[in-house]
C-alpha cells in the first residue's frame, strides 16, 4: 500500500497577515493583501505589492544577529506562530535532530542586503553575505533557530521553488537519509524583483487580476510558509503527489500550449494514484499576466476540461514567487480542512479565451483532493497533489 | 538500491578541457598544465539563447553534455537533472547590482531571468529539448554533496538515470568576497540504478551516507589542490580522482555542519 507523507504542522505569513487565523480570515473576508507600493527601497515605482507589516522594524534574537536580513525576519516571524516551534520540538524528542532534515525555496533569498549594501558603498563581508544572501542562508538560519541538524537544501528553481520541496522532501525520507522534513519557502521583497519584472513590462500599476479579461501583470508579494512532514503520524493534510517537469521552451516565457505544465500535472496525478475527476480544487499559479495565465489554462483545459474548479489568490497575497508554492499548498490545506475554496479576487470577468473553470467567488465546496500549480523561469513546473489529513 | 551506476563523467575548468583530458590528468598519467578557458558556446541552444546563455550556463551546459556524450538526443531529453550551484553567477550578480544603484534602475530583461539560480538548468533544458524534470539545489559549500544526495534519491525513487551538474564561477573583483574561488569549475556525473554492471562504464558509487566526520574530507587531488580549493563545486574532485583511476575504496566529501558524505566506489 502506498504510504503518504502527513503535513503534521504548518504555518504561514504573507500580505494577507501573520499565522493561520489572520490568513484565514482575510480569505474569508475577501480582503486582499495588496496595497499600493510603500517599500520604502522602491518608492518610486508604481505598483501594487504585498508587504508584510513590521519586518522593517522587526529583531532577531541578539544570539542570531549575525543573520538579520528583511529574509530571515520574514522566515522567524512565520516561524512563530501557529505552534510549528512547538510541534519540531516533539519530533525532535521522537527521531532525533539529526533526522530532520529542512528543505526551503527562495528565489532571491535576502538579496536585498547586498542590494542596499551596495548603494551605499560598504558592501558586505563574507560572512554577512553567508548568512543573508547566499542561497542557502535562510535555510542554515531555520535549521539553527529550529536546533535541527539533518540533510538540508535550499531549492531554487524561481517560483516553482517551494513547490519542488515537497517533492525532495519525501526522495529524501524515501532514500532514508532522514526521517521527517521541514518543509518552506521564504522570499521578501528586493529591488531585483520588483525592477526585473518591471523591465519584463509584466509589473501591474494596479492590484493584479488574475484570468480577468483586462488582466495587465503581476503584483509581487512576500510571503513564508513551513510544514512538518512526517510518515505515521496524524496530520491536517496529506502529500499525495508531486510532478516535476521542464518546458524546454524559453528562459522567462512560458510554453503557449501549457504543454510542460500539462506535464506537471499529469505527473502529480499519476503519483498520487489519482484521476482529473478525483481532483475537487486547483489552486492556480495565476499570476496575472496575459501569457502565463492563458498557458496555464490552455494546460488546465489539457489534463481537467472545463470541469474542475480553479481560482488564483494571488489577487490576495500577491505573487510571493520562491515562496507561493508552499503559500498556495497551505491554501489546499485550508480548503480541504475548511470545505471551502477562495475565489479569484480582483477577476471580474474571466477572459472570454480562457475555457477553463474558474471561480470567483469563495463559497463552500466539497473537496477531497487538491491540487496546486507553480511554475517559473527556466521553464520549471511542479504540480502537488493534496489530499484530507487522517 | 544501495548503489548507483557512474554512466558519464563530464568536466570543463582552466585545464580541463574535458572528462578524457582530465581522467588522464586525476589518474596521474599526464600532467596538469593551467590554461584559460575560452568562451563556450552552447552549440546545442538556438541563436538568441547562444547569445545569452551567462557564464554559469556556458560551463554547466558543456560539463553536461560531456557527461552525455554519445546518447542519442531522444535518450538525453529524457533525462532528469539536478544543478548544484554554492554560489550561483557572480558575473550576473554584479551587474544587476550595479543596474540597480543606477537612479533609473533599469534592469535589462536578459539580465534578470539570467539572475535566476535555475538558469543554467533552464538554458540546459532548452538545449536538450529536455522536458523531464530539474531542479537547482545550494547547501553553500556542501552544494556539491547535497546534490549528488538529491540525484541519488532521484535516481533510487524512479529507478532512472539522474544526471547531476554542478558549477561555480569566480566573482567579479567588486564581489570577491562572496565566492572565495579562483578558478571556474564544473563537472556533471550521469547517474543510473546501479544494479546494471553493463551500464556502469566508470564503475559505480555506493554505501552513500552522512556521518559525522570522524575522519575529515578527503583532501582535493595535490596537482589541482592549489587552483581549485575554496570552488564549492570543485569538493568533486576527490570523487571524480577515484573514477578515473577505476579505484574501490572510501572517500569523504565535505557536507554540512562538520559531517561528511561517506561512499565507496567500486570498478
Amino acid at each position: 500500500m502506498t504510504r503518504f507523507l502527513n503535513i503534521t504542522a504548518c504555518t504561514l505569513a504573507n500580505a494577507c497577515g501573520t499565522g493561520w487565523t489572520a490568513v484565514q480570515r482575510a480569505l474569508r473576508d475577501g480582503q486582499s493583501g495588496l496595497r499600493p507600493n510603500d517599500f520604502e527601497p522602491a518608492r518610486d515605482l508604481e505598483t501594487w505589492i504585498g508587504r508584510v507589516d513590521g519586518l522593517e522594524s522587526a529583531a532577531l534574537p541578539p544570539h542570531l544577529e549575525a543573520w538579520d536580513c528583511r529574509n530571515n525576519r520574514l522566515a522567524l516571524l512565520c516561524l512563530e506562530q501557529d505552534g510549528f516551534v512547538t510541534a519540531v520540538q516533539r519530533a525532535r524528542g521522537r527521531y532525533g535532530p539529526e533526522r530532520i532534515a529542512v528543505y526551503l525555496g527562495t528565489s532571491t533569498s535576502g538579496i536585498l542586503s547586498t542590494e542596499q549594501a551596495w548603494c551605499t558603498s560598504s558592501p558586505l563581508t563574507q560572512e554577512d553575505y553567508q548568512h543573508r544572501h547566499s542561497m542557502y542562508a535562510t535555510t542554515a538560519f531555520v535549521r539553527t533557530y529550529l536546533g535541527v541538524t539533518g540533510p538540508a537544501t535550499t531549492i531554487s528553481t524561481a517560483c516553482s521553488s517551494s513547490a519542488k520541496v515537497f517533492g525532495a522532501a519525501k526522495r529524501a525520507i524515501d532514500a532514508g537519509w532522514c526521517d521527517a522534513a521541514i518543509v518552506g519557502g521564504v522570499d521578501s521583497l528586493a529591488l531585483s524583483t520588483l525592477y526585473g519584472f518591471r523591465a519584463l513590462e509584466v509589473l501591474s500599476r494596479e492590484p493584479c487580476r488574475p484570468f480577468s479579461a483586462d488582466r495587465n501583470g503581476i503584483s509581487i508579494g512576500e510571503a513564508a510558509g513551513f510544514a512538518l512532514l512526517e510518515y505515521d503520524q496524524p496530520g491536517e493534510a496529506r502529500v499525495l503527489g508531486v510532478g516535476e517537469s521542464s518546458d524546454a521552451f524559453h528562459m522567462s516565457s512560458p510554453h503557449p500550449t501549457g504543454a510542460g505544465a500539462a506535464h506537471a500535472m499529469t505527473a502529480a496525478l499519476a503519483a498520487a494514484g489519482l484521476t482529473p475527476e478525483d481532483i475537487d480544487y486547483i489552486n492556480l499559479h495565476g499570476t496575472g499576466t496575459l501569457a502565463n495565465d492563458a498557458a496555464e489554462d490552455a494546460a488546465i483545459m489539457t489534463v481537467f476540461g472545463t470541469a474542475t474548479r480553479g481560482s488564483s489568490t494571488k489577487g490576495y497575497t500577491g505573487h510571493a514567487l520562491g515562496a507561493a508554492g508552499i503559500t498556495e499548498a497551505l491554501l489546499c490545506v485550508m480548503a480541504l480542512n475548511e470545505q471551502w475554496i477562495p475565489g479569484t479576487l480582483n477577476c471580474r470577468r474571466v477572459d472570454s479565451r480562457l475555457g477553463s473553470r474558474i471561480e470567483l467567488e469563495s463559497g463552500p465546496a466539497r473537496v477531497t483532493h487538491a491540487l496546486t500549480n507553480s511554475f517559473g523561469f527556466g521553464g520549471t513546473n511542479c504540480s502537488v497533489a493534496l489530499g484530507r489529513g487522517s | 538500491m544501495n548503489a548507483l551506476a557512474v554512466v558519464g563523467v563530464g568536466i570543463r575548468a582552466p585545464g580541463l578541457p574535458g572528462w578524457v583530458e582530465a581522467a588522464a590528468i586525476l589518474a596521474g598519467v599526464a600532467s596538469y598544465e593551467w590554461k584559460e578557458l575560452p568562451r563556450l558556446m552552447p552549440t546545442t541552444l538556438p541563436m538568441t539563447e547562444r547569445r545569452r546563455a551567462n557564464d554559469t550556463s556556458r560551463l554547466a551546459i558543456a560539463a553536461a553534455a560531456d557527461a552525455m556524450a554519445g546518447l542519442p538526443a531522444e535518450s538525453v531529453a529524457e533525462i532528469a537533472s539536478v544543478f548544484a550551484s554554492a554560489d550561483g553567477d557572480g558575473v550576473v550578480l554584479a551587474d544587476l547590482l550595479a543596474a540597480l544603484a543606477k537612479p533609473e534602475r533599469m534592469v535589462s530583461p536578459t539580465l534578470f531571468h539570467n539572475s535566476v539560480f535555475n538558469a543554467p538548468a533552464g538554458y540546459w533544458a532548452i538545449g536538450a529539448n529536455a522536458g523531464s524534470a530539474s531542479t537547482a539545489v545550494c547547501a553553500g559549500k556542501a552544494s556539491f554533496a547535497a546534490g549528488l544526495l538529491e540525484a541519488w534519491a532521484h535516481v533510487t525513487s524512479t529507478g532512472r538515470p539522474v544526471c547531476l551538474v554542478a558549477v561555480d564561477i569566480p566573482f567579479p573583483s567588486a564581489l570577491r568576497g562572496f565566492a572565495t574561488g579562483t578558478n571556474a569549475f564544473a563537472c556533471a556525473l550521469l547517474l543510473g540504478p546501479g544494479d546494471d554492471e553493463q551500464r556502469s562504464p566508470y564503475g559505480r558509487i555506493t554505501g552513500l551516507r552522512v556521518t559525522l566526520a570522524e575522519a575529515s574530507a578527503s583532501s582535493l587531488p595535490s596537482a589541482l589542490a592549489d587552483r581549485f580549493e575554496g570552488n564549492a563545486a570543485a569538493a568533486a574532485l576527490p570523487l571524480l580522482e577515484r573514477l578515473s583511476r577505476r579505484a574501490s575504496g572510501t572517500i569523504a566529501l565535505p557536507y554540512l555542519d562538520n559531517k561528511c558524505l561517506a561512499m565507496e566506489t567500486a570498478p
